[in-house]
């Protein structure tokens, strides 16, 4: 390995790079675009569900119950018709999310001590929604002051880390597992992919350089943008987004770094096996934007996967930083307690370079 | 690198032992891609300071040897050693000492001139003492010294090949490997790249180029005719020129000839009309042919001949084409009027007056961006023109495209054949496209194929047939509804010239069915094969008329086509600076 030719190869691509600012935008851009897309929209929170309420009984207890619902934020009141059935027709046609019942009696049993049931029904089309409704409505049912029913354990749950349950501050941290595994990568696999279609590589091939020397040029250069774009969107979460940062920033950025070599060595042994721009951007993306919003914890905790499925997450490394950040951001967590995933990154960067100097021939087919 | 003892060794004395090691061996090498060959039996030695040109056409396989020799693809059959190393088990040693130049523009378009030539000089550890002093030179013998900033993109043609040969010059390389150095180039920097080379060999670099070219072949040590993947013949142009000796004949034509003489006679293979009454001809044996109404003496071959004569040894003969033409009546099929395209502010097309009758072949010659595609865009009624009208068999071409373009059929430069698909499919694709009745498609498409000169369909997928076979499916297909007109674009390029000769046949017998054929060519001498040239230039039609008139309009009476092209561009250039 000579560093003269492989600083010549680096610099040559940083002049290419810099000399193109479509792929400079693309580059800078369509990561932003994700975070702000996924930053608003990817949300669990439930706000002014639309409820309609069927108060049959009337009294100051049944009103007081109502105006629990409605002045909680999480509800607001669609109408309050007098007939149940008009109530569930407007569930069944996903005008409301959900439908208050109380009964005639309900006041007077509430004050007698009795019992006093209410139906609370919860259009369950949306699974996630429908948790989150119910969840809300139960915990202003028990938490209805007068005349509580007689409940044997009184629950007092405390949420750690998100005590607002916000889901931006929960999802953001994950997505910068998932953005750059998505764009780093793709931009990488299209770099030599190029240089195939375009016949440049040829005098690579016919010339001293070697398989390292090769690599390990694309491979600087191509990072070095993914951590151009890492600090874009770190930047971009913590200041716009006011994402509140427990832990440390400086080993944030540490291990953002080990994370993005590895996403651009995996964009490179993408671009190694592949011959076309065109193959290169949908293997990449089968490759690794995919499974990262499925199997990494992102939205779904790998925890209560399948087995299956557990193990298929542990061999894509979003999962691993999608610990990392979230464990650094949320709880402030150090190095002591994230050992093991660095360890599998790093192992896992090596391992992928490995194979692509293995498989890189340089000869043509 | 030390010089290892040659296979052969130093038993055997010999007149060969003072010859120095060769550069280049093959034995018997071959290449397969998916099991098909696409180059077999290639022997050949290449000795220091030697310079050997791989003639042949597209297709013909020559850069598959060119690469397995810069030890980047690896042989199927056989064995090629470089400076006595082995391309396949020492191939990183091969890859580090040759020049090798790509087909194409193979540097990176978004640097400039010095940084690219400083990334090859980097990548291939030459010494930075004397990569300065080198640079100045070899950009100095290119002419590129003005433009060291500028982004190879940005470059002409011409200046981008120069500059792809110093990278490979700028170290200090013994062999040069070059795939057709000047394919795109215009002849001027065609010129400085062979000057370049030139002065490259008389340091001792040795150098095998690949052409398709035959003329450029005529300064090569050594030269390896290719057809089809397999050798034709090799030695050196002059012994190549004597094998074809006695089988090329100059024709002189008397009063009473016909060309249906030449096409009579079995010992033809082709003929070139080379001027009003004189033809060359090719024949299959060392007599001279017998042609009634003519003179014919024996003349010196050329590389094109050479080609021509070596090529019948290994193909099918095929049926000739019968193609005596009708004299041509005044029926008009395309008629046009002050045609003229503007694309904002840019005319394309600029006040075009032309008719061609029922029957005859027109060519359209002119330089790239002359107009010529435009034109026949625009006649074919597939753009409207901005200004003037034209008519095709009667119907307007603006107004009435739908029944233009189902009497019109197109052949274009790149053969718009579907190639994962088998030639019948082809075929029955197009005739369902032009809404050939389904009573009549099996007897249009046997019809279409014989008139294209394909005597029986390949089952194979077009994809992997050879460049003339492909381009008579492309003539089929554009035939098989039976068209009045017929446009062909630039539809030679890249054939080897017995097929470029029959090609013509079949276009003539077409002409003498009463299809009028509109052709744009890049190879002038083809030009002899039309009945009129029109010449273009900036969106107009400067000249219009037969070869004899447009020579005589130009006082030039036995003027080669080139030059005729020439002068009148160089006239019109003459008014436009008076006016």
């Amino acid at each position: 390995m000579k560093l003269r030719r492989m600083r010549a190869f680096v610099r040559k691509e940083m002049l290419e790079i810099a000399r193109d600012p479509i792929t400079i935008g693309v580059a800078l851009l369509m990561p932003m675009v994700m975070l702000f897309l996924f930053g608003y929209a990817l949300t669990f929170d439930v706000e002014n569900a639309p409820l309609v309420i069927v108060d049959h009984d009337k009294s100051v207890a049944s009103r007081a119950l109502s105006h629990q619902f409605l002045n909680s934020g999480y509800f607001r009141l669609d109408s309050a018709p007098e007939s149940e059935a008009v109530a569930e027709h407007a569930v069944m046609t996903g005008k409301v999310r959900a439908f208050l019942y109380i009964p005639r009696d309900f006041g007077r049993r509430l004050a007698s001590g009795r019992s006093a049931p209410v139906e609370f029904v919860v259009d369950g089309t949306y699974a996630s929604t429908a948790a989150v409704v119910s969840a809300y409505g139960r915990a202003i049912l028990y938490a209805f002051p007068s005349g509580r029913l007689d409940m044997p354990i009184q629950p007092e749950v405390r949420v750690w880390y998100n005590p607002q349950l916000r889901s931006r501050d929960f999802i953001v941290p994950g997505l910068f597992a998932v953005i750059l595994m998505a764009f780093p990568p793709l931009l990488t696999a299209l770099a030599v992919a190029r240089e195939k279609e375009l016949g440049t590589i040829m005098q690579i091939y016919a010339s001293p350089l070697t398989k390292v020397e090769f690599i390990i040029g694309k491979l600087l250069p191509y990072g070095l943008i993914a951590f151009v774009e890492m600090a874009v969107v770190f930047a971009a979460a913590f200041l716009w987004f006011d994402i509140p940062m427990h832990g440390s920033m400086l080993l944030l950025i540490l291990l953002g770094v080990v994370y993005v070599l590895c996403t651009v060595a995996v964009g490179l042994l993408v671009s190694i096996i592949v011959r076309t721009q065109l193959a290169a951007m949908l293997v990449a993306l089968i490759m690794t934007l995919m499974p990262s919003f499925l199997f990494s914890g992102l939205i779904y905790p790998v925890a209560t996967m399948p087995p299956f499925f557990q193990a298929y997450s542990a061999k894509i490394p979003t999962m691993y930083f999608v610990n990392i950040s979230r464990g650094i951001v949320m709880r402030g967590a150090g190095l002591d307690e994230l050992w093991y995933e660095v360890v599998v990154l790093i192992a896992y960067t090596l391992i992928v370079l490995a194979a692509g100097i293995l498989l890189f021939r340089k000869r043509i087919g | 690198m030390p010089a290892k003892a040659g296979p052969r060794g130093c038993a055997c004395p010999s007149s060969r032992d003072v010859a120095p090691e060769p550069i280049v061996e093959t034995s018997a090498l071959g290449r397969s891609f998916h099991g098909r060959p696409v180059l077999q039996d290639i022997s050949l030695t290449l000795r220091e300071g030697e310079l050997l040109g791989i003639v042949g056409p597209d297709g013909a396989g020559k850069t598959t040897l060119l690469q397995m020799i810069a030890a980047i693809l690896r042989p199927s059959t056989g064995e090629c050693r470089v400076f006595g190393s082995d391309v396949v088990r020492e191939a990183a040693q091969i890859q580090a000492q040759v020049g090798y130049m790509s087909q194409g523009f193979s540097l990176y378009d978004k640097l400039s001139v010095a940084e690219n030539l400083a990334f090859a000089a980097d990548i291939r550890d030459v010494p930075e003492e004397s990569f300065e002093e080198r640079k100045a030179e070899l950009l100095a013998m290119a002419g590129l010294g003005r433009f060291e900033n500028r982004q190879e993109g940005d470059l002409s043609g011409g200046m981008r090949k120069k500059l792809a040969l110093c990278t490979i010059l700028i170290h200090e390389t013994r062999l040069l490997i070059l795939d057709e150095p000047s394919l795109g180039v215009d002849p001027l920097s065609r010129r400085e790249l062979w000057n370049i080379l030139d002065r490259a060999r008389a340091q001792g670099k040795s150098v095998i180029f690949a052409t398709s070219y035959m003329d450029e072949a005529d300064a090569s040590d050594q030269v390896l005719l290719l057809r089809e993947g397999r050798p034709l013949a090799m030695g050196t142009p002059a012994e190549l020129r004597r094998r074809a000796q006695g089988k090329v004949y100059q024709l002189a034509a008397g009063t009473g000839f016909s060309e249906r003489a030449l096409e009579a006679s079995d010992d033809v293979i082709s003929f070139q009309k080379v001027a009003v009454r004189e033809y060359r001809v090719q024949t299959l044996t060392a007599q001279s042919p017998v042609i009634v109404n003519a003179d014919v003496s024996p003349t010196d071959p050329t590389m094109e001949d050479v080609f021509t004569v070596e090529s019948t040894s290994n193909i099918d003969q095929g049926e000739g084409v019968s193609a005596v033409r009708p004299a041509l009546t005044d029926d008009i099929s395309v008629k046009s009027v002050g045609v003229t395209r503007r694309f904002g502010k840019f005319v394309a097309v600029d006040a075009v007056d032309m008719a061609i009758r029922k029957g005859e072949i027109i060519g359209l010659l002119g330089p790239n961006g002359a107009g010529k595609t435009t034109l026949i865009r625009i006649l074919c009624g597939l753009l409207p023109p901005s200004e003037g009208h034209a008519t095709l068999a009667g119907f307007d071409v603006a107004r009435q495209s739908h029944e233009v373009r189902s009497r019109i059929g197109y052949v274009s430069q790149r053969f718009s054949l579907f190639t994962d698909m088998t030639p019948m499919e082809n075929l029955r694709f197009f005739a369902r496209a032009y809404g050939v009745p389904r009573s009549q498609m099996e007897e249009r498409i046997t019809s279409a194929a014989r008139r294209a000169g394909l005597d029986a369909l390949s089952e194979r997928l077009v994809g992997s047939l050879s460049s003339a076979l492909r381009q008579r499916l492309a003539l089929a297909c554009a035939i098989v509804h039976r068209p009045l007109v017929l446009f062909l674009d630039e539809p030679t390029s890249g054939v080897d010239p017995l097929s470029r000769f029959r090609f013509w046949r079949l276009i003539s017998a077409l002409a003498a069915e009463g299809v009028s054929i509109i052709v744009s060519t890049h190879y002038l001498e083809e030009a002899t094969y039309c009945d009129r040239l029109g010449l273009m230039m900036d969106g107009r039609l400067i000249a219009m008329g037969t070869l004899e008139e447009l020579r005589s309009r130009l006082g030039l009476e036995d003027a080669r086509v080139e030059d005729v092209f020439l002068g009148f561009i160089a006239r019109e250039r003459a008014l436009e600076k008076k006016s």
